[in-house]
């Protein structure tokens, strides 16, 4: 009788024990491009320097709206394209971004370096108990790889970014099991897709063809024969 | 107990009033706005507003061209369409120690002499003195799937139009031909067309 007193009282406070935050939605965003190396070129990358913070931001309100209590939203940002831009625009982007972090009520993570991003992936949390439940990447894409940095520090090139090959320094139980991940950047699911679920387990929409920021709002297929795949 | 965890994690609180710190807000669908104007004075307006030319003048220099610690560099426009600016090699080496880089420029300082042009291949085959520095990273040509040593620019001088150097373009490990992606031979992922955003 003792015995089941006890397991009676184990299972009542390992419930309350419990919490509701065992999840953690992820919106991950990368630089811009600068006018500097831009400029003049037929297709001109990043003419406006928030189209990917715009569409993170309308990401967030959608996750802020449908979270459950207690479920952590955080927005992981590449400093440095901002930092940079803002110095040739003369205004502060990186205060802009997290004023809008206040108003949409989310964690801002800034990042400078790919090593840092995935320890956050590994370590920004503690990942035995908050998984990651969703993932939306907003930026630079080639279908190997997120171009954090591009066209910013050298001309159309990239000094930051997260190929299919670093995705095994991610650890594979970060992610919950029914996760929902997509890169919203240009043919992420011609290849970035494949890897990314041989690495996790999960699936990733991804663009096959481009994706098209210019207009505001969420990015939209603009290839001809575009679509999202896995 | 789950108010105190969100504490702990720093969530950052939401403002009761709308960002309206004066910065353009994009409403949802609607078109963004364009580039800001450019200031005077600045990297950009030096480069968008300053004379162009056909040919770089031999002994021109610019920035930081004092030390006489300086490289040699030997500009190749991509055949394979990559983004590599051409090749570096210490002043007094041989060729076959060059390095195949990125060009980092420092803008206010020293920009890629092609700027000067009216088209940015027409040094194709010139020679400079660099004065910069190898970087301790390397940079991803999204173009080609290659990672390349990263030289950062701080002065040059004109050297003048030489003959085309008898090295393979690119860095070491590009392969001749372009694999199909059939063959397991080669770790490089294939790409598609430029496809960066």
């Amino acid at each position: 009788m003792r015995w089941l007193i006890i397991i009676g009282l184990f299972f009542v406070f390992g419930t309350l024990g419990v919490s509701a935050q065992e999840r953690e939605d992820i919106v991950l965003t990368g630089g811009p491009a600068l006018r500097f190396m831009e400029h003049g070129k037929a297709a001109s990358h990043d003419v406006y320097w928030f189209n990917f913070v715009d569409a993170s931001v309308i990401r967030l309100k959608e996750l802020k709206a449908q979270t459950q209590r207690g479920e952590l939203i955080t927005w992981v940002v590449y400093r440095p394209g901002y930092a940079s831009r803002s110095t040739e625009m003369g205004v502060n982007l990186p205060a802009q971004i997290e004023a809008k972090a206040r108003a949409v009520g989310v964690r801002l993570v800034w990042f400078d370096t790919k090593e840092e991003l995935i320890s956050y992936f590994n370590r920004g949390l503690d990942r035995s108990k908050i998984k990651i439940g969703s993932f939306d990447y907003f930026g630079h894409s080639n279908k190997a790889c997120f171009l954090f940095d591009y066209s910013n520090t050298i001309d159309t090139m990239s000094v930051v970014w997260l190929h299919v090959r670093d995705l095994k320094f991610i650890d594979r139980n970060d992610f919950a099991r029914d996760a929902l991940c997509k890169s919203w950047g240009c043919h992420s699911g011609e290849m970035y897709s494949q890897w990314w679920k041989s690495q996790f387990d999960v699936a990733l929409t991804g663009a096959i063809g481009k994706t098209d920021f210019e207009h505001g709002g969420l990015p939209v297929l603009s290839s001809a024969d575009g679509k999202w795949g896995q | 107990m789950a108010g105190i965890w969100m504490l702990s994690a720093g969530v950052l609180m939401a403002q009761t009033e709308p960002d309206d710190s004066g910065v353009y807000v994009s409403p949802t669908g609607a078109p963004p706005p364009v580039a800001p104007p450019i200031r005077k004075g600045s990297p950009l307006d030096h480069l968008v507003n300053d004379p162009k030319m056909q040919v770089l003048p031999v002994g021109y220099r610019e920035g930081r061209t004092t030390s006489s610690d300086y490289w040699i560099a030997h500009r190749r426009v991509d055949d394979a369409g990559g983004s590599g600016w051409g090749w570096v090699k210490k002043n007094g080496e041989d060729w076959d120690s060059a390095q195949w880089i990125a060009l980092q420029e420092t803008p206010g300082v020293a920009v890629a002499p092609f700027r000067k042009l009216v088209s940015h291949t027409a040094d194709d085959n010139w020679e400079f003195k660099f004065w910069g520095r190898i970087a301790p990273y390397k940079a991803y040509d999204p173009h080609l799937d290659e990672m390349l040593p990263v030289f950062i620019l701080q002065g040059y001088e004109v050297i003048g139009p030489e003959n085309a150097l008898n090295i393979k373009e690119g860095p070491p490990n590009r392969v001749s031909h372009r694999p199909s992606g059939a063959s397991p031979r080669g770790d490089r992922p294939i790409l598609s067309d430029p496809g960066v955003d």
